[in-house]
């Protein structure tokens, strides 16, 4: 691991450990939540988003601050049928712009154009965040050792066939599909459909939500984290998401590191007030997923906004 | 349609999902209480309707899948509408020789004879969940921290099979009005902690094309001014012209507990979280009930061993990486 980031953990940890979690808002002035907020936008997110769940996850690893039913928040099988790494390229390939810059500096929302039509879904939009710099100056580096240093023969199969059966099952009701996802490309070379399972936890250091990613291929079996970054911008996936313990599931996990989340969200609800929208805090995760979503574009999660955000290029 | 010219009906399988926590559970119980001991451990597994076009639900195995180590808290929250129980059995062996040598006729034959139990006692009506059952064979090699495993999910075999009459979206089926009370019932019925997790259910549409939504045991109480009956499931696949595998059993226990043969069903699918009734599907199934099925002693052929890719196989994962200590302080140093 980069000594800067155990060392960062280090502190970090002893920090979380000596102080209280917040309880006084600063969810305007900070763009951060306090522990009651986080629940408070949480039920929020299940009950207009009901993909997504409380959960309570490990019991040796719940935290005696949230709720013993509500320690993160989680949405599974989600479908992620294209790599952003490779929409990325379609992009660049048909000349299009993957960044579209806003002259009065306030076009978080702003989305990618669309060059070329795909044949996947006709009313997608990929998310994009342009002037938002999430990853400067943050001490976190790319991708710690977790898959990193190791020699590729060393590297196991996380997933392979075992005991291929004589089993048969002669059955005229069973559905001999080879498998079962949509849209699969006849062409072999085209990666196909995986599926994430993403969770929302609290920081209690950043005092923001943190979002991590579980990715499974198109046969069900875990993906590597690596893999994993292939479905993040690419902007993001050396920089920003990073592989990591998950504070309430076993394992490593891709996330999204925290550490600018907060002036993140401060300048969207900035933007926000400035059109004369007062957010609510309740709505927090919303707007924090809909800026997760530049992050990773083609993972189609639920994060329905069903309120009024001004003027923006929604 | 003729007999000879309806299409057989077809169900898409259940797919298998596994956590990586799950694994990391079995591990530490296998270390610190069951030892040699290689009894099948009671296990649930968990799935949802389908909620994306694109994509079918599977049956995921969580670390609460197993039973707690410490006995003390366990909140298996009921009621969690994106966990909806399915009772399944682990066997685990100690050896690979062991996992390779076990009988796996008998094993789902067994497995088998329980949801057939079930259906014949009635007792599939007072608890729906018992219709849809699993099991899963396993090798935990904890030198290696490597996972060999396979599922089944069993299904009794109609002979002959049930064949279509019809099927289509169910946007399609309805009047705009039946629609509209059929979505607010299910919608209500998801929402609602004590049937959200509830996966088969009675569909009523009223003359007054008003629709609700009723559990399986309340059969007796509706049947006034009922114009038609659909029998509902949670349907985890997504594809247009087929149903999944949950409603295989639940046409048995149709056919033998209500002595229906002419099947009206209703596939209910969810699109971010809400009823999509242009992803739902109704479709009629006419079945013949085979007359050894008469005699309870006799128990059908049954299906269902996973098949990954269109090749029946089991599988083996790799956790060296995150659970051998020996690799994670190599790592952390």
């Amino acid at each position: 691991m980069v000594l800067s980031q155990k060392i960062h953990d280090a502190f970090k940890g002893t920090v979380e450990r000596m102080t209280n979690p917040r309880t006084v808002s600063a969810f305007k002035e900070k763009g951060v939540l306090s522990v009651s907020e986080f629940i408070i936008a949480g039920d929020n997110l299940v009950s207009k988003c009901p993909t997504w769940s409380w959960e309570s996850g490990e019991p040796s690893k719940r935290k005696p601050y949230l709720p013993a039913e509500k320690q993160f928040l989680i949405t599974r099988n989600v479908p992620c049928l294209r790599r952003a790494a490779s929409v990325e390229e379609e992009y660049e390939a048909a000349g299009g712009e993957v960044l579209l810059d806003n002259e009065d500096n306030d076009g978080w929302l702003a989305t990618h154009g669309k060059p070329r039509e795909t044949k996947l879904d006709e009313n997608e939009r990929l998310p994009s965040i342009e002037n938002l710099d999430v990853s400067t100056k943050s001490g976190i580096q790319s991708i710690p050792s977790y898959f990193g240093r190791d020699e590729e023969e060393d590297i196991p199969d996380m997933a392979e066939f075992d005991d291929p059966s004589n089993l048969i099952e002669t059955d005229p009701a069973t559905l001999q599909s080879t498998y079962l996802v949509a849209h699969e490309p006849d062409d072999d070379n085209i990666l196909r459909t995986r599926t994430y399972d993403i969770s929302i936890t609290y920081d209690k250091y950043y005092q923001t939500p943190r979002v991590w990613l579980t990715g499974y291929d198109e046969s069900r079996m875990l993906l590597k984290p690596e893999l994993v970054l292939e479905d993040v911008s690419q902007d993001h996936a050396r920089k920003t998401v990073t592989i990591e313990d998950h504070p309430h599931l076993p394992g490593k996990h891709a996330s999204v590191h925290p550490c600018r989340h907060g002036a993140v969200m401060k300048k969207i609800i900035d933007v926000l007030m400035s059109r004369g929208v007062e957010p609510e805090v309740d709505k927090y995760l919303f707007l924090f997923l809909k800026f997760v979503a530049s992050v990773i574009p083609t993972i189609e999660y639920d994060y329905t906004m069903d309120f009024d955000l001004g003027s923006s290029s929604n | 349609m003729e007999e000879n010219k309806r299409p057989i009906l077809q169900f898409a399988p259940f797919q298998s999902a596994v956590d990586e926590g799950f694994w990391h559970r079995l591990s530490s119980l296998k270390l610190n209480e069951l030892g040699i001991d290689d009894s099948p451990i009671p296990v649930s597994g968990f799935f949802a309707p389908c909620s994306h076009y694109q994509v079918s639900n599977h049956l995921t195995l969580i670390s609460e899948s197993l039973p707690s180590e410490e006995s003390s808290s366990s909140t298996t929250s009921h009621g969690n509408r994106n966990r909806c129980p399915v009772p399944g059995m682990l066997y685990n062996t100690n050896t690979l020789e062991a996992y390779r040598g076990l009988d796996k006729e008998a094993l789902l034959k067994a497995e088998s004879k329980k949801i057939w139990d079930d259906i014949h006692s009635g007792r599939a009506v007072e608890d729906s969940t018992l219709l849809s059952r699993f099991f899963l064979i396993s090798y935990a090699d904890l030198k290696k921290w490597s996972f060999h495993y396979w599922f089944a999910f069993p299904a009794l075999v109609l002979e002959p099979a049930a064949t279509l009459n019809y099927i289509q979206p169910a946007s399609q089926y309805f009047s705009s009005k039946e629609a509209e009370s059929l979505s607010a019932a299910c919608n209500d019925w998801r929402k609602s902690t004590v049937t959200a997790d509830v996966p088969f259910f009675l569909v009523y549409v009223k003359s007054d094309s008003s629709v609700s939504v009723r559990l399986l045991k309340d059969w007796d109480l509706c049947q006034d001014d009922c114009q038609q009956l659909l029998f509902g499931f949670y349907d985890p696949c997504h594809l247009p012209n087929n149903p999944g595998w949950p409603l295989r059993n639940f046409l048995c226990l149709i056919a033998v507990h209500w002595k229906i043969n002419n099947i009206r069903f209703l596939c209910y699918r969810e699109n971010r979280g809400f009823a999509d009734l242009g992803l739902c599907l109704v479709g009629e199934a006419v079945i013949t009930v085979p007359e050894a099925w008469k005699d309870h002693g006799f128990i059908p052929a049954t299906v269902g061993w996973e098949s990954i890719k269109g090749k029946k196989g089991a599988r083996c994962i790799s956790l060296a990486k995150t659970m051998d200590p020996r690799r994670l302080a190599v790592s952390a140093a």
